[in-house]
């Protein structure tokens, strides 16, 4: 898989290590700019208010 | 990063290749595409190791940075609000619940001021502040007659600002800043673990930390243990006197000398 893309990737080795730099960073922006933050209020890790509505995810 | 998935990447990949692929092909294909998923299904598992781990940072330490620089941001936009309003004494507590009410200082618990927000949802509190309960029973305010005033905040990550609740003993103060009042707080009851459930802490008289009469009390709310949302922490105080700000806002003795 990552073998596939490092193929893929055009330049030689100091140009592929850069392009890669980039897409790792920007799979990182977006897991902390979109995918966390969607998928926080998921996982009970982060309620901490009393509440008498079971399952009710938002109060927290 | 890159290089650690590159280098689990390059380990496995070249085993498959070197073999003389033109001369045994059925063989040696299956084998190729063995080896072809297993090595993929091993990165998809480095990956899902990597995207934990930075769900880790971005919980942790991320979510703080975040919310303590909007807290930051909120806090000076009241602090300018008061500076700026026309200071009249006959004029009561003049605010916007949605820019905060004001700031609570626990010297036990944080050397920072926590700006007070109206409502408990994630939006309020993933801000960096402490929000009072809009539901499921209504907060009451410190400058009413009585009541109690329920509020909750976060544990761990976006701001943490009750992080060190259990440091928390009786006798400690709990000081809430207004624009003009100073009310001060003592801790007198602690209830380390509850429901997340039991809204009875948060009743105008919480009979669960021992008050039996109607009184100015202060409620704060967290989840323990650290780092879940299994149960609740919950704070029980006092009002124990109350100051007026002065011109230079001087704080009250037991901010100073903490």
């Amino acid at each position: 898989m990552y073998g596939w893309i490092w193929r893929h990737l055009p330049g030689n080795t100091l140009v592929r290590a850069l392009i890669s730099l980039v897409l790792v960073l920007g799979v990182v922006y977006l897991l902390f700019s979109y995918v966390f933050p969607w998928a926080e209020p998921l996982l009970p890790f982060n309620d901490v208010t009393v509440d008498d509505q079971q399952g009710q995810g938002a109060a927290g | 990063m890159p290089s650690s998935t590159e280098t689990q990447e390059t380990a496995p990949d070249p085993e498959p290749a070197p073999g003389p692929e033109p001369a045994a092909k059925p063989a040696r294909g299956i084998r190729t595409r063995v080896a072809f998923a297993l090595s993929v299904f091993g990165e998809l598992l480095i990956t899902g190791g990597i995207v934990l781990g930075l769900f880790v940072a971005y919980s942790l330490w991320w979510t703080n940075v975040v919310a303590n620089q909007e807290a930051s941001r909120a806090s000076d936009a009241v602090r300018d609000h008061w500076d700026t309003e026309d200071a009249g004494p006959e004029d009561p507590v003049t605010y916007d619940p949605s820019d905060g009410i004001g700031f609570l200082h626990v010297p036990a618990m944080t050397n920072d001021e926590i700006l007070v927000k109206e409502g408990i949802d994630l939006g309020t509190l993933n801000g960096g502040v402490a929000g009072y309960y809009d539901e499921p029973i209504e907060s009451a305010m410190p400058w009413d007659d009585e009541g109690n005033f329920t509020l909750a905040a976060h544990r761990d990550g976006h701001g943490a600002k009750f992080h060190n609740i259990h440091k928390l003993t009786d006798g400690d103060a709990i000081v809430f800043e207004t624009r003009d009042t100073w009310y001060i707080y003592r801790v007198y009851a602690v209830l380390p673990e509850t429901s997340k459930y039991n809204t009875a802490v948060l009743e105008p008289i919480p009979t669960e930390s021992g008050a039996t009469e109607a009184g100015q009390y202060i409620t704060l709310t967290t989840c323990t243990p650290v780092f879940t949302s299994r149960h609740r922490y919950i704070v029980w105080g006092e009002l124990e006197r109350t100051e007026p700000v002065d011109d230079q806002r001087t704080p009250p003795a037991e901010l100073t000398t903490a």
